[in-house]
């Protein structure tokens, strides 16, 4: 017996043909609630490793090539068949139809931010009664939390070439963040030149990039 | 996620690949079905991902790479 195994969600049919899927499983599209789903039939989905890992986002990146947008599904994703594909995805459908919109003619550049000790963060008392005070520094952490205000002085020289950005703290010595940046096709290089004439601004922080990568980072909210 | 396969990605770990596991497995829109990948074994594979992360840097220093 096979199951549906889910690769990604496309703004429409690829240019070039489906292929086969990580699992030597010939994919297949399947049109649900307004939206593309390239899939697999498989009997066991893969096992995690750096081989499947790498097949799956070589398996994307060639149909990205030729399609305008696509929101890479979380590996491992399985449902038992297209009935349950549509049940699955209909419910988020407008969410799902935003993100592609979203991350159309798009790629995903990611940035990682190191120093030796994480910013020391110092705010003034809510004040109030101790409900007050918890909820504040609740909301305050959790504004922290995807705050990164080390790359200032990069954000100024990106402008224009950064469409969207999500950032995640870690400050964990020295990795204290993770952004991710989601800029137009072709710009990734003029995106590595403005990183590298930033470095000397953005000390003591030192900056590694890596990228273009499908937009994964950008899908989250259709969850 | 089985422990070997955690080891495998994570011993063999390079830049790119410490990239790939970040992206494919922590990240990438969640759609509800049968996932083969237990919650808390992503959780457990994503701390580790972000130890060795620390422990590159602080071997190889300023890192400049593409996948």
């Amino acid at each position: 017996m096979t199951r549906v195994y889910l690769y990604a969600l496309l703004s429409g049919p690829p240019a070039c043909e489906a292929g086969v899927g990580v699992c030597a499983e010939p994919l297949r599209l399947v049109a649900v609630a307004g939206l593309v789903a390239l899939v697999g039939d498989v009997a066991e989905p893969p096992t995690p490793s750096a081989l499947t890992l790498r097949a799956q986002d070589t398996v994307l990146r060639r149909l990205a090539a030729g399609i305008d947008a696509i929101l890479p599904v979380r590996f491992g994703t399985l449902v038992a068949n297209d009935a349950a594909l549509a049940e699955a995805l209909a419910p988020r459908r407008p969410q799902l139809a935003r993100a592609l919109g979203r991350v159309a003619g798009c790629e995903q550049m990611t940035l990682r931010v190191w120093g030796e000790a994480a910013p020391a963060v110092s705010f003034e008392s809510a004040g109030g009664g101790p409900g007050t005070r918890y909820l504040d520094a609740r909301r305050r952490a959790h504004e922290r939390a995807r705050s990164v205000p080390e790359l200032d002085p990069l954000r100024r020289r990106l402008g224009g070439l950064v469409r969207e950005e999500r950032a995640e703290r870690h400050d964990r010595p020295p990795l204290l963040a993770t952004v991710q940046h989601l800029v137009e096709r072709g710009a990734c290089g003029r995106y590595v030149e403005e990183v590298d004439s930033a470095r000397a601004a953005l000390a003591p922080w030192r900056v590694s990039v890596s990228g273009p990568w499908l937009p994964y980072a950008f899908g989250e909210e259709a969850a | 996620m089985k422990p070997r396969a955690a080891a495998e990605i994570l011993e063999t770990a390079d830049d790119s690949l410490l990239d790939l596991v970040d992206n494919l497995l922590t990240r990438g829109v969640v759609v509800s079905g049968e996932v083969v990948l237990g919650l808390a074994g992503v959780d457990l594979i994503y701390l580790r991902l972000q130890a060795i992360l620390c422990a590159a840097d602080r071997v190889s220093g300023e890192r400049h790479r593409r996948p």
